[in-house]
């Protein structure tokens, strides 16, 4: 039987706290360890830190969706927005993994810090809504 | 997301509490940029930090560069692991000295 969770955020990161209280939550209901919500709140806070920042040039106050699945040792995450088209995977920079301080940049680094925590990650434009999609097996 | 600080043979001591994320990273930034303008020679102590992203990171960037010109250091102690493993994936481990508790890196600073 599975774990299920879904949180929904206004644009506002303020609510990230919220969200990574319910993920905590979320992972020790389903007997995982505690890397494992790390792992899942990084990805939130990267992906929606990016939506927040840059999706709504329009402003307003807009509903972020984040659904969160458990079955057994298998993860599957959801994060649904209306805001501007864009996809993380294809359009963010690449990462900077090797400069010098005073050469190195940040741009990107989230969404590279996404890829590198889950086992899958995937984009779908659907609706007039960014969908990204997670899954992430976890070791036993 | 709360910061102590302490003053250690020269060295500051900045202890930071909870979550380092896109809402808290700012005031972080603030306060490791000050200890740097302020002469010192800077300690980050994550024994208390339970979390970190990559805004967190770009704080410490911005106070390593501004460090760097002016011959201050800022050394990092007590990342618990999944925080270490997001400085390897990231290449900032080799940004900066890293060491397992803050007496180490204030003894290591203050030397």
């Amino acid at each position: 039987m599975g774990t299920r969770l879904e949180v929904v955020l206004d644009n506002d990161l303020a609510e990230l706290e919220r969200l990574a209280g319910a993920v905590d939550d979320f992972v020790d209901a389903a007997g995982l360890p505690p890397e494992v919500a790390f792992k899942l709140n990084l990805c939130f806070d990267e992906l929606i830190t990016n939506t927040v920042t840059y999706g709504y040039p329009d402003g307003g106050r807009h509903a972020i969706r984040v659904r969160l699945e458990a079955e057994g040792r298998e993860i599957r995450a959801e994060v649904e927005d209306d805001a501007a088209a864009f996809d993380p995977f294809t359009e963010a920079p690449p990462p900077d993994l090797d400069s010098d301080v005073d050469t190195r940049r940040v741009g990107g680094l989230g969404v590279y810090l996404v890829q590198r925590s889950v086992d899958r990650a995937t984009y779908r434009r659907d609706g007039g809504r960014n969908l990204v999609h997670l899954a992430l097996a976890v070791p036993p | 997301m709360n910061i102590t600080e302490e003053q250690t043979g020269g060295v500051a001591v900045l202890k930071p509490s909870g979550r380092i994320d896109s809402a808290t990273a700012g005031e972080f930034e603030k306060r490791l940029v000050a200890a740097v303008d302020a002469g010192n020679r800077v300690v980050v102590d994550m024994a208390q930090l339970g979390y970190i992203s990559s805004a967190g990171l770009r704080a410490l960037l911005v106070a390593a560069k501004k460090a760097r010109p002016a011959g201050g250091r800022i050394a990092l102690a007590a990342m618990a692991p999944p925080i270490r493993e997001v400085f390897d994936l990231s290449g900032f481990s080799s940004l900066f000295e890293i060491y397992p508790d803050g007496p180490a890196a204030v003894a290591a600073l203050a030397a």
